[in-house]
Formats: structure tokens, sequence, C-alpha cells
């Protein structure tokens, strides 16, 4: 037989071995991330298909009657707060990258109470809507988008609240090294983290600019 | 600047743990009062029950289902809440929970500083090295422990759906004297192929991708171990959610679940759809994780032009599963707004359209063809080289020819709709873009021709299950090719010829090649040998009542009988009772795979050869039994791993030890030796 090992004699990494085993982990964050937004795209894409299918057959002239719409004030208020948790995200990655972790971190600590905002009024819309779910195609995909749009928000938040507590324990447990100086495999991990998340709320901001044209203006 | 030259007194701290000292560990939270599969089923259990509640409660006398007296959100809500209680129940929201709180569970475990281990899946590696039963029946993170429950759910999976494929052959016995009422005989119907179609969706990609795929690769471990365990347990729990659906009465739409009769079925519909939404996520997670494994954890040396085809057909697949499955995930979660909160999506009379549900499900539903075919040509690419000691012919073909199937099958989906919601104008294009996937998918066929050509082939179980492949899916794909044809697809749609069809290439092609990955691989998972008296009778008796089951029903189909009826014209019971009898007779081919898998696997177990078939795939060079760290040492890959019979071939890997004897892939059957 050519099988040539019998038995396992222990695992002992070589430091080359550390460093390989390190940069896969590091690339695994950054396409995990990029795949995430693929995913994603499909997901959005589906609900945009939607859409335009239904307007475009208008069945029984059922897909708009009357043009009603969803309440503008709390599509500009949750688009906006979704800007706004975007836009701190990505300043505060900017910020770590240049070492300023209390910069990210305020951001952290905003975006997340910004992202709470919007999943807040995201919900209180539903006693706003002046339609029923079923009137009318567009109802019907405006509250497919909210579902989706509630599960995007939580998720989006979800992942900066927890690089935001992970920086917080991080720095005890690099021993009051900062995670953005530090080399240790964790900070490194962290950073590229950080990296991915603003990377996604970056893309929901452009998602958010497209859903918010279709459902409140167009 | 390396991570060594930098900072020195740091590798000790990234040392790995030894075994022997991470006793502590193993104990710790590892009773059976711990979490497991018996606590997942109690808090699955208790979620139901609340969920149910829940649902009435803020709901009452909201009565949605038609003529049921059902609460359809009540339905809804106790099946959210047994998944979500049963993933609590077996600890798949731990982690999640603790990040909340920035915490990473391994690290708070110890006192020291986090380790590279503990940032990088040292957790996983310390619960690999778990020992025993109850390793199975919790949420391990361990890729093995995970391909390993991964096969028992597949086939926890393919017998539910095999034993009600024979209450369908059993009612097809009579055209007059019925077993079922027309109703029931539906609902078995639909049971059957949505069961059989998740199942199929996994059955390779779970069990032996998560397996393989990091060994192949030269891996030490998965890229999200978490996500890996979160894809298994999710994909047990829609198992439940499917199955649940005829306690509640079943569902009546064949496994399409088209509209309109999707919106006026009852509870059942709601089972169907949350059943698929959640084994939606599971294959997004396997996928997601598979994909990202193999771009970033393929070893040194393993270049794109040395993957195993097998990989090559994974990641074809898991491209296939990450992208097209939130599309099936978006037309569940609209269906379920449509029987819960009453929206319209696909109810034509408010504005939505039934056609809606068509295109969604299908964008998705044909990729998944695709998903289920994939990975049985890459066990056969990876099985048929080693049988015939000849390099696989054009493996560059083979590999583009998997990744143009993959891309080519987002732009199919419409033939499925030649009969019902497409432009007339607009068949010819999708008929060509149909044929056009033809032609990758012949490459592929032709790459297993070619090696065949002029081999000395040896004839063990599993190589028979790989020529059987051939065989049906020649016969699969041939049929194929004819239903891609407008006149041809008008003429023979819903009726028994496109049954027979797709189970030539779904059961012929995947699940026969399914079973010589078995066969193949179950050596090395296992350290046991499957009894070949018992595999051969199980091969020939699969593949010869296979086709005595399948074949008929061409010719059923073109005599008229349409799918999912219970009854059917007199002239046709003779075909019809052949075909049943074969059914039973290919349903007594699982019995002996299973008698075999008892007897060989825990009865009368014999320790198989470290490589029993001589295969040069990296796989099988590593330790026996496998270690939670896969390999002692990152391999450095120097060739691809088919270089059988080849003279001055390059060693496939060095391991990075001086006693350690790199393959050449001119290694003879015999010796222990360098060859």
């Amino acid at each position: 037989m050519s099988d040539t090992i019998r038995n396992s004699k222990g695992m002992s990494d070589t430091p080359e071995e550390r460093e390989f085993e390190l940069r896969a982990h590091i690339g695994s964050i950054w396409s995990g991330g990029r795949l995430f937004i693929g995913m994603y795209t499909f997901l959005i894409a589906s609900l945009a298909f939607s859409y335009f299918y239904l307007r475009s057959s208008n069945n029984g002239l059922l897909w708009r009657p009357n043009h009603v719409t969803a309440p503008t004030a709390f599509g500009w208020s949750i688009y906006s707060l979704m800007l706004l948790t975007a836009f701190l995200a990505i300043f505060g990655q900017r910020r770590l990258r240049k070492g300023a972790v209390a910069d990210f971190q305020l951001a952290a600590w905003i975006g997340v109470f910004t992202g709470l905002g919007a999943l807040f009024m995201q919900s209180w819309e539903y006693a706003a809507v002046p339609f029923y779910p079923g009137s009318s195609g567009y109802a019907s995909t405006f509250i497919g988008f909210t579902v989706i749009n509630i599960a995007t928000i939580i998720a989006g938040t979800y992942w900066l609240e927890t690089t935001l507590a992970r920086s917080l324990r991080l720095r005890k447990e690099l021993g009051g090294v900062s995670p953005q100086l530090s080399m240790h495999p964790s900070a490194q991990s962290f950073r590229a983290n950080v990296a991915s998340m603003a990377y996604f709320w970056g893309y929901l901001a452009l998602v958010s600019t497209l859903l918010f044209a279709m459902f409140y203006l167009l | 600047m390396t991570l060594s030259a930098e900072r020195p007194n740091e590798v000790e701290v990234y040392s790995h743990v030894p075994p022997a000292s991470t006793g502590a560990t193993r104990k710790k939270g590892r009773g059976w009062l711990s979490q497991h599969v018996g606590t997942a089923i109690v808090a699955g259990f208790l979620g139901y029950i609340f969920g149910h509640w829940l649902g009435n409660m803020i709901s009452s006398g909201y009565t949605v289902e038609v003529n049921t007296g059902q609460n359809s959100i009540a339905d809804l809500l106790a099946l959210v809440f047994m998944v979500l209680g049963w993933l609590i129940g077996i600890g798949a929201l731990n982690y999640p929970l603790a990040k909340l709180v920035g915490r990473e569970p391994s690290s708070s475990t110890s006192s020291s500083a986090p380790t590279l281990e503990d940032d990088v899946g040292g957790e996983a590696k310390v619960d690999g090295e778990l020992e025993g039963w109850s390793r199975y029946f919790r949420y391990n993170l361990d890729h093995k422990v995970v391909g390993l429950q991964y096969v028992v759910a597949v086939l926890m999976f393919l017998f539910t759906g095999g034993l009600l494929a024979m209450a369908i052959r059993t009612e097809l016995l009579n055209p007059t004297t019925h077993v079922f009422s027309a109703d029931t005989y539906i609902k078995i119907v639909s049971e059957h192929g949505t069961i059989m179609m998740m199942m199929a969706s996994s059955v390779v990609v779970g069990p032996l991708g998560n397996y393989f795929v990091p060994l192949m690769i030269g891996a030490r471990r998965m890229a999200f171990p978490r996500i890996e365990a979160f894809s298994l347990w999710v994909f047990v729990a829609g198992y439940m959610v499917i199955f649940s659906a005829l306690p509640f009465g079943g569902f009546p739409t064949g496994w399409t679940g088209y509209a309109p009769l999707q919106t006026q079925a009852g509870p059942g519909m709601v089972s169907y759809l949350f059943g698929f939404f959640v084994i939606g996520l599971g294959m997004m997670a396997a996928g997601f994780n598979l994909l990202v494994t193999i771009i970033n954890y393929r070893a040194p040396g393993m270049t794109w032009s040395r993957v195993p085809v097998f990989v090559w057909s994974i990641l074809a697949t898991a491209a296939l599963l990450t992208l097209a499955t939130p599309v099936l995930a978006a037309g569940g979660l609209f269906g379920l707004l449509d029987k819960t909160v009453q929206t319209a999506f696909y109810v034509t009379e408010h504005g939505g359209s039934s056609f809606l549900w068509q295109n969604l499900f299908w964008f998705f539903g044909h990729p998944e063809v695709y998903i289920m075919a994939l990975p049985g040509f890459g066990i056969v690419g990876e099985i048929i080289p080693v049988f015939c000691r000849k390099p696989l012919f054009a493996y560059r073909i083979a590999a583009a020819g998997m990744i143009g199937v993959a891309l080519l099958s987002f732009f199919v989906w419409q033939h499925h709709l030649f009969q019902s919601g497409i432009d007339p104008d607009m068949r010819p294009l999708f008929m060509l873009t149909t044929e056009l996937i033809s032609i990758p998918t012949g490459f592929i066929f032709l790459v297993g021709m070619g090696t065949l050509y002029r081999a000395k082939i040896r004839f063990e179980v599993p190589m028979l299950f790989c020529m059987a492949v051939y065989f049906n899916f020649l016969i699969g794909g041939v049929s194929g090719v004819f239903l891609s044809d407008v006149p041809v697809n008008v003429t023979v749609h819903g009726g028994f010829f496109v049954l027979s069809h797709f189970h030539y290439t779904i059961m012929g092609g995947l699940i026969f090649a399914f079973m010589a990955g078995l066969y193949f691989w179950l050596p090395k998972m296992t350290g046991r040998e499957m009894n070949k008296k018992l595999g051969l009778w199980h091969f020939w008796t699969m593949f010869v009542f296979f086709n005595l089951t399948f074949f008929p029903m061409f010719f059923i189909g073109l005599l008229g009988q349409p799918r999912r009826v219970f009854t059917y014209a007199k002239n046709l019971q003779a075909l019809n009772d052949f075909s049943s009898v074969s059914a039973f007779l290919l349903g007594l081919s699982f019995v002996i795979f299973v008698v075999n898998l008892m007897w060989s696997q825990f009865i009368k177990p014999k320790k198989a050869a470290a490589n029993p078939w001589d295969s040069l795939g990296l796989e099988w060079q590593t330790a026996t039994p496998i270690p939670p760290h896969n390999f002692d040492r990152i391999p450095v890959i120097m060739t691809d791993p088919y270089h059988y019979s080849e003279e001055g071939a390059p060693a496939l890997a060095y391991f990075g030890e001086d006693d350690h004897v790199p393959v050449r892939s001119g290694s003879s059957t015999s010796g222990d030796g360098p060859a």
C-alpha cells in the first residue's frame, strides 16, 4: 500500500504554519464578507424581480390602485438612519485604521443606536401603513421588503455591535495594547472583521438607496 | 515579515495544547446534562408549544386556513420557535450570543492570553479530540464528525422518502382498486418529492464534501466550523419541519408547490414553505463555508490546476448553493407571508401572480438540478482514475465543464415554464440555453469515457457504481436533451416521461455516485471496510431494479399517463405493475445496503487497510485514524493526484518529515516503501 503515515505523531505548528493559518483565516473573513454580499444581492434581486414583475403584470389593474404609497416620512427616517449607520461604520473603520480606537468605539456605539433606531422605525411603520397587506401587488411587495429590511438591519447591527464588544474586550485580553497596533492574531482577525463589516454596511447604504427609491419614490 | 521573525517569544504562546493536557477542557460541561441532541429535542418541543400559544394569543380568532379552523400564524410561529428551540438546545446559539459581549468562547475558558488556536478555530480541534459516541450527538466543530453526522442525516431523509416511494408504487399497482384516497395519494407524492429533493441537495455536499474537502486540499480545518455545524443541525431541523406537513394534513402541490394551489392548501403548506426556507438556510451555510474554505485553505502548492476534481465539483456546487438558494428563501418567505399576513404575492386576483412563484422557484430550482448533479460527477471523476490506474483524462476540461455548467444553470429556468407563464416567442431562447448546457455536461461525460478508454479496470464495488452512473446518466441526459426541445416538452410535459428522466439523472446519477463515494471512502472515515460480497449484491440489485423500475416509465409517459394522479388507463396496468414490483425489489437493495452497513461497521467490523484502493488522493495520505488536526504538518503539494502508472512522476506532496515517505504517483499496489 502506498499510504505514508500510519499513526499521527501529534501536531506541532511551525511559525510558518501558524502564519499560513492566520493568512487563511484573514482571507476567509475577507472572502466570506464579500460572499455574504453576493448572497444578499441575490435575495434583494428576488425582491426587486418580484416588484417589477408584479408592476409590469399589473394584474386586474391592482398593482397600485390610487397610487397609494407607504408613509414617506417613515421611509425617509429609516433610510436616513441606515445611511447614518453605514457612514458611522465606515468612518469608524477608517479611524481604526489610523489607530484611533476610541473614535471607532464611539462611532460604533452611535451606529448601534442608529441601527436600533432604524429597526424601531421600520417596526413602527406597520402601524402606519395606509393599506391592507393583500390589497395590491405594491402592498404585498412592500410588506415583503419590510420583513427583509428588518432582518437586514438586525444582521448589520449585530455585526457592528459584536465588533464593538470585541474591541472593548480585546484591549483587556491584549494586556492594554490597542487592537489596532497589536500584531497579535486576535487583533489582526478583529481588524479584518471590522473591515468586512464596514464594507457590508457600505453596500447596505447602496441597496437602501435603491429600495427607498423603489418603494417610496417611484 | 513573518510572525516568528517579529515576535519569537510568542511561538510558545501559540503552540498547540497537546491532547493530554486538555483533559480539563474535555470534562467541562460535557456531561449528559449539557447541550446535546436530547436537550435539542426537549427545547424544540417546548418551542413548538410556546410558538403555537403565542400565535394564538396575538391573532386569536384569526382563522386563516380555509375549511380547517387552523390559525396559520400559530402554525408558523410554532415551527419557528421549534427550530429556534432546537438550535438553542443543541448549542448552536451559544457562540453568537457570546459574541454580543465580545467573548470568544474558547478564550474565555482560559486564563491565558487568547491564542491563535482560539481565534482561528482551535476549539474545533479541541472538540475534535473528544472521543466516544457522545460527540456525534452534539454540536461538534470537527468537520469529520460533522461529515459522519451528515451521513446519518441524509440516510434518514433517503429512507423516509424511499418508504413514501414504496407507498406510491403500491397505490399504482391497480388503476381501480385503491389503497389511498386521491387526496392522500397526492400528499404522499408531494412529501416524497420534497423530502427527496432536499435530501439530494445535500447528499454529497453534506457528508462527503464536509468530510473530505479539507483533507483533499491539505487543510487542517474548515474556514467557519461553527457555520458548518449550523448547516447540519438546521438541515435536520428542516427535515422535521417538512415531515411535520404529514400530521398537519399534508400539501397537495407536489414538490414544486405551485400557486394558486399553494395559496388554497391547508396547514401542511406552511410546513412545506417554512421547511424549504429552513433547509435553504442550511444549504446556504454549507455552501458558504465550503466555498470560503476552498478559496483560502488550500495547502501551499495546491494551485487551481492541482485541485482534485471532486473539490472542483464541490466548488461549483457551493457557488450555486450560495447564490441560488437565497432566491428560494425569498420565494418561501413570500409564500409564508401570503399564508399568514395575507399578502398577495401569488394571488392573481389581488394584484399578485401565480407565475411569480414559478419564476422564483425555478430560478433556484434549475441550478438545484446541478447542485445535485455536479457532486456526483466529482465523485466519479475522483474514483475512476484509481480503479483504471490511469490519469484523469483532460482534467482541465472536467474542471472547466463544471464551472460552465454552474454558470449556464442560471440561464435555463424558463424551460420549466414552456407550458405556462412565458411568452411563446421566448421559448426558442431558453430552448437554446438549455441545449447549450448539454455541451459542458458532455465534456464531463467524455472526460470519464477518455479515462476509461483502454484502461485495465478493477471492478471493485465503488467502480461498479461509477460505471452505473455513466450508464444511467447517459439515458437521463439524452432524454433531457429531448425535453429541452419545445415540441417534445409540450407533448410529454407533466407525465411519466419527465418523471423517468429526472429519476435517471438524480437517482441514477447522484445516488449511485453517493453510494460509490460511500463504498470508496467509508474505510477512511470509519477505519472499517465494507463487506464486498454484500456490496456486490447491493450494487447489482440496485442497478438492475433501478433500471427495471424507471425505464418502463418512459413508455408509460409516452402512452399518456400523467404524474401525481392515482389512477390511470387500464391498458397501462401491466407496465405499472412491472415497475412497482421492480421498485419493491429496488427498495430491497437498500435493505441489503443497510445490512452491509450495520454488519461491516458495527456487528462484525473488519479493520480496513490504510489505503485499500491504493489511491494517490491526499486524503488517503494522512494518518489512520485521521487525527483531529488532519495533518501533523501542513503538506506542500507538488503535483495533482492523478499521475497513476506514470514512470518518474513527481511526488504528490511533501509532508515535512524526514521519516515520512512522499507518495509517488507511479506507486505499485503493494509494499510499503516508496515506488
